[in-house]
């Protein structure tokens, strides 16, 4: 029993059997049997959870159950083995083998190794073919069940749960490195950064004048004069109120005399007044600066997503929600240009300020300051636990605030049908309920809020508290002036702010770099599809398309369309028939070169859709879409949509042949009558006829019909109808119509069949070769004729 | 005369008392009618998962899983029948009910569960609490992990209380 290294290239399907079951197989497998294939599971065959494990060598395979005592153990020869089936089913997945006369099921497993069996029955049939001989057209691996597509979950590199908010593994990314290059984008604005920076801190340095100056105040300018004063009367004090004065004298003894009381007064009221104003006028200053820094900042970082969300291709938008990336546009760049211009400022002054205080009360008083410092391993501990409190009962509010709105944004809209079925008592109570949740959750979140700031109110009172106690007793031995006491007590308070709002920073810190990381996941992204270097201009396009041997996957591995060639000749109308999910869309989406393909070329008029310029290519092909989109504006821009510089008789005149004319008049304000979002106010058959008169104006060289007609009643698709004859003419069109009838115009119909071109010809040809268009032609006219009775 | 649209007809119910199922040599279930008639891969499905999870059970036959009927209620199939399909039912929506919390750790805003549930212990990953976990009423509790695997709760007000606390603070 041996285990080749060099057979088992996907290192997936080896994992190590335990050497507790080693004995169970020993007699099983034979000394020259090599093991190739070994997988571990995570669910046993009597349905719980434990480990089991698949083992394929030479000749068998071995599934091995350990259930507390001897192992089960399943064996089947390989030259037995007929099929090999994947059950995916809704909560875990099944292996199974059938042979000509027994099946049995060797694993199942949970969704976390879905990927991995995935892999299984294709190394197991590699194997079965070198046991026995297997017929070229059999089939040996089933796969059942509704395969859903699962989108990137986990990191590929280190296997961390990808959180949904984001694109980008967290544990791989680097949250410091990600601020750092977003604040490189302040470079350019290097010295508007330098001149708000020095500002903040001949600001913070300014804000901490007041106590010292009332420390000069009380020590050097009215405690002279309060001795003068209190001397006289010296009799009625009580014998500590002496002891603190004789202690007192000993001190500033030398400067009565060389001080006068009423001009240093003057000159520190004035001192006062100048820091009130110096400081304010700089913070003013500072906070223009800095948000202006910030809003500069977030100016060039929107304007650059905007651009590269404009570059990147359609499969960029596949693998993302609309609302996602929009967010990160407005909210995300939002929350970056907040902490530019408010949170790393704050910071900044935080420790500026803790820094200065520090510094000065150790040097007016080490022994005082040290005490200080006792209550801030409590301040810190208690913000940053409340904080996470707070956090998540804000969360939760958060998520309550969302169910209402979003139970209005599903009723309101829907309010004739609450009516219609009369279930207005039902809607309310279902508000009510959701807006009870919500009331109970904001007295909750008020309850935890009340209690914080009088909590942190008490703990900074504790610094008063000590100083209180050890200052006055250093007074009382005359150790400290009452002014270096009052100052310390003034410090006290600016310092214990920072510290609490420093505690905080994390959570902003978090947030910004969260939404950092979303901005630059959209700029590190690189287009599928790109303009080469060396691209050249799609010269004016006579129409003929060639397809050579094209395949083409949206998902890696899974390819929607196989071997597609065929030649359209110029001016040729083709329909496109096929089921849904056939890959008729796909074919256009190709033609147009919203994405690449994997294999083979498309070639028009003999150019590699690849090797020219993207808008040389797209400026001459015209899309008329089922759903048209029609952007807010005016109806005149909606039609010049795809040519800017279009005149007015060319819009009207496209407007004319689209049929479109006429009810365009009937509008308020005819062609100058705005469109609303998306074109709300014009009915299906009205966007449609605007958007083909959009592509009438484009003189597009290769037309797409992306089921342009569906889904309108008979007398609108006729004058669709009428207006798309006269677009197709003399132009190579493609065309998508589940209805035939309106492909009878086509010259030649393409059908798709589960990403084959499985028949191609004419009507007439289609219908005498008797294949799936026949078939269809047939289903729908006994449609029609039952639509007619 | 009022005339009455014969709505139920629509239902296609399968008549418990008419019909057994048991496994064949493959594994697979077999469906065996009242006259001997036999219907072989047979599967089956479930109307409401969430809300009925042994009534309105639908029969479905081959790869096209083209519906032969639907059972109305497994308790009015005969004991064998019944535990079989209950049996089958269990491995198709693999849900195992979670009985304890034994802690809920995040990192990097992934909650990490550790449970012990009615199939034995297990840890997962969630990948966002909105969309991931769903609280139904009665204290019902709907979880669905990183790579798409299911778990219940069926009360969660039932749990051990320290459970209880891990839960709130997740919900």
């Amino acid at each position: 029993m041996t285990l080749p290294t060099e057979a088992l290239t996907d290192p997936q399907l080896r994992d190590e059997l335990p050497p507790s079951l080693h004995s169970d197989i020993e007699g099983l497998i034979d000394s020259d049997e090599q093991i190739q294939l070994s997988v571990a599971t995570d669910i046993r065959l009597d349905g719980l959870y434990g480990d089991a494990y698949l083992l394929a060598t030479d000749r068998q395979l071995l599934s091995i159950n350990p259930n507390g005592g001897k192992p089960a153990i399943d064996r089947i020869p390989l030259s037995e083995v007929k099929t090999v089936e994947i059950q995916d089913l809704f909560g875990s997945g099944v292996l199974k083998v059938r042979t000509e006369t027994r099946g049995v099921t060797l694993a199942l497993f949970s969704k976390s190794l879905t990927e991995k069996f995935a892999a299984v029955p294709d190394r197991i049939e590699a194997l079965v073919r070198e046991a026995r001989t297997v017929e070229e057209d059999e089939k040996l691996i089933k796969r059942k069940g509704k395969h859903h597509p699962v989108r990137k979950r986990r990191c590929e590199s280190c296997g961390q749960v990808i959180p949904r908010r984001m694109g980008i593994c967290p544990a791989c990314m680097d949250r410091k490195k990600l601020l750092g290059r977003f604040l490189g984008y302040s470079l350019p604005y290097w010295q508007l950064a330098t001149v708000s920076m020095l500002i903040l801190l001949a600001g913070t340095f300014i804000s901490l004048m007041p106590p010292m100056l009332l420390r000069f105040l009380i020590d050097d300018v009215l405690k002279p004069v309060d001795l003068l004063v209190e001397s006289e009367n010296l009799g009625a004090l009580s014998e500590a109120a002496r002891a603190i004065r004789i202690a007192d004298i000993a001190v500033p003894l030398p400067l009565i005399g060389t001080v006068d009381p009423v001009g240093a007064l003057a000159s520190l009221v004035f001192l006062l007044l100048l820091i009130n104003v110096s400081r304010n006028v700089l913070g003013a200053v500072r906070s223009y600066l800095m948000a202006r820094l910030g809003q500069q900042i977030t100016f060039d970082l929107r304007s650059q997503v905007y651009i590269h969300l404009h570059r990147l291709s359609l499969s960029f938008y596949n693998d993302r929600d609309t609302g996602r990336i929009m967010a990160s546009v407005t909210h995300d760049v939002g929350r970056l240009q907040d902490f530019l211009s408010h949170g790393l400022q704050e910071a900044i002054q935080n420790v500026l300020t803790l820094v200065f205080i520090c510094g000065l009360l150790f040097y007016m008083n080490a022994g005082l300051a040290a005490y200080v410092l006792i209550p801030t391993p409590l301040i810190v501990l208690v913000t940053i636990r409340f904080g996470h409190y707070l956090h998540m009962i804000y969360h939760r509010l958060w998520r309550r605030w969302a169910a209402i709105s979003s139970l209005l944004a599903d009723v309101i809209p829907g309010v004739r049908v609450v009516k219609a079925f009369a279930q207005e008592k039902r809607e309310i109570d279902r508000f009510e309920t959701r807006s009870e949740e919500l009331l109970e959750g904001e007295l909750r979140a008020a309850k935890v809020r009340s209690l914080f700031s009088p909590i942190m109110a008490f703990l900074t009172s504790l610094g008063t508290l000590i100083i209180w106690w050890v200052g006055g007793n250093k007074i009382l031995s005359g150790n400290l002036s009452l002014g270096d006491f009052v100052a310390f007590t003034g410090f006290m308070w600016q310092f214990y702010g920072p510290v609490e709002s420093l505690c905080r920073l994390n959570h902003r810190f978090q947030h910004a770099s969260t939404s950092a990381e979303r901005v630059f996941e959209v700029l590190d992204t690189t287009p599928d599809v790109d303009d080469s270097e060396t691209v050249s201009l799609m010269p004016r396009i006579k129409g003929e398309v060639e397809f050579n041997d094209v395949t083409f996957a949206y998902e890696e591995g899974k390819p929607v369309l196989h071997d597609l060639s065929f030649t359209v000749a110029p001016g040729e109308m083709i329909g496109l028939v096929g089921h849904s999910g056939a890959g008729k869309s796909t074919i256009i989406n190709i033609i147009c070169r919203f994405y690449d393909i994997e294999s083979g070329a498309i070639l028009i008029d003999g150019h590699d859709v690849r090797d020219v310029q993207l808008k040389s290519l797209r400026d001459q092909i015209g899309i008329v879409l089922q759903e048209p989109f029609l952007f807010n504006g005016p109806v005149a821009e909606n039609i010049a949509y795809g040519n800017p510089e279009a005149s007015l008789d060319e819009i009207v005149a496209a407007a004319k042949a689209a049929n479109a004319h006429d009810f365009i008049m009937n509008l308020p304000d005819g062609y100058d009558s705005p469109l609303g979002e998306r074109g709300v106010r014009l009915s299906g058959g009205e966007r449609q006829r605007v958007s083909i008169a959009r592509a009438i104006l484009r003189d597009p060289r290769i037309l797409i019909l992306d089921e342009a007609t569906s889904s309108m009643d008979t007398e609108t698709e006729a004058k669709i109808q009428e207006a798309l004859g006269r677009l197709i003419k003399g132009r190579t069109t493609f065309a998508i119509a589940h209805r035939l009838s309106t492909l009878k115009n086509a010259h030649r119909l393409l059908v798709i069949d589960k990403g084959y071109l499985s028949e191609i010809g004419t009507h007439d040809e289609l219908l005498a070769n008797d294949g799936i268009y026949a078939r269809l032609c047939r289903m729908q006219s006994e449609l029609s004729r039952l639509r007619a009775v | 005369m009022e005339e009455v649209y014969p709505l139920e007809e629509e239902l296609n119910l399968l008549d418990p008392a008419c019909i057994r199922f048991y496994r064949d040599e493959f594994e697979d279930l077999v469906m065996e009618r009242e006259d001997g008639e036999i219907d072989r891969s047979i599967h089956i499905l479930r109307n409401f998962p969430l809300s009925n999870e042994s009534r309105f059970i639908s029969v479905r036959k081959g790869e096209e899983e083209e519906e032969l009927g639907i059972i109305p209620a497994l308790s009015d199939l005969d004991e064998g029948s019944r535990q079989l399909l209950e049996e089958e039912l269990e491995r198709v929506y693999f849900v195992p009910c979670i009985t304890r919390v034994l802690s809920v750790e995040e990192r990097f805003h992934v909650p990490k569960w550790e449970v012990e549930t009615d199939r034995g212990p297990r840890v997962f990953e969630i990948r966002s609490g909105r969309n991931d976990i769903r609280v139904l009423g009665g204290g019902r509790v709907l979880i669905r992990d990183a790579d798409g695997n299911q778990y219940e709760i069926p009360n969660y007000r039932r749990l051990d209380e320290d459970s209880q606390k891990q839960i709130d603070s997740q919900i």
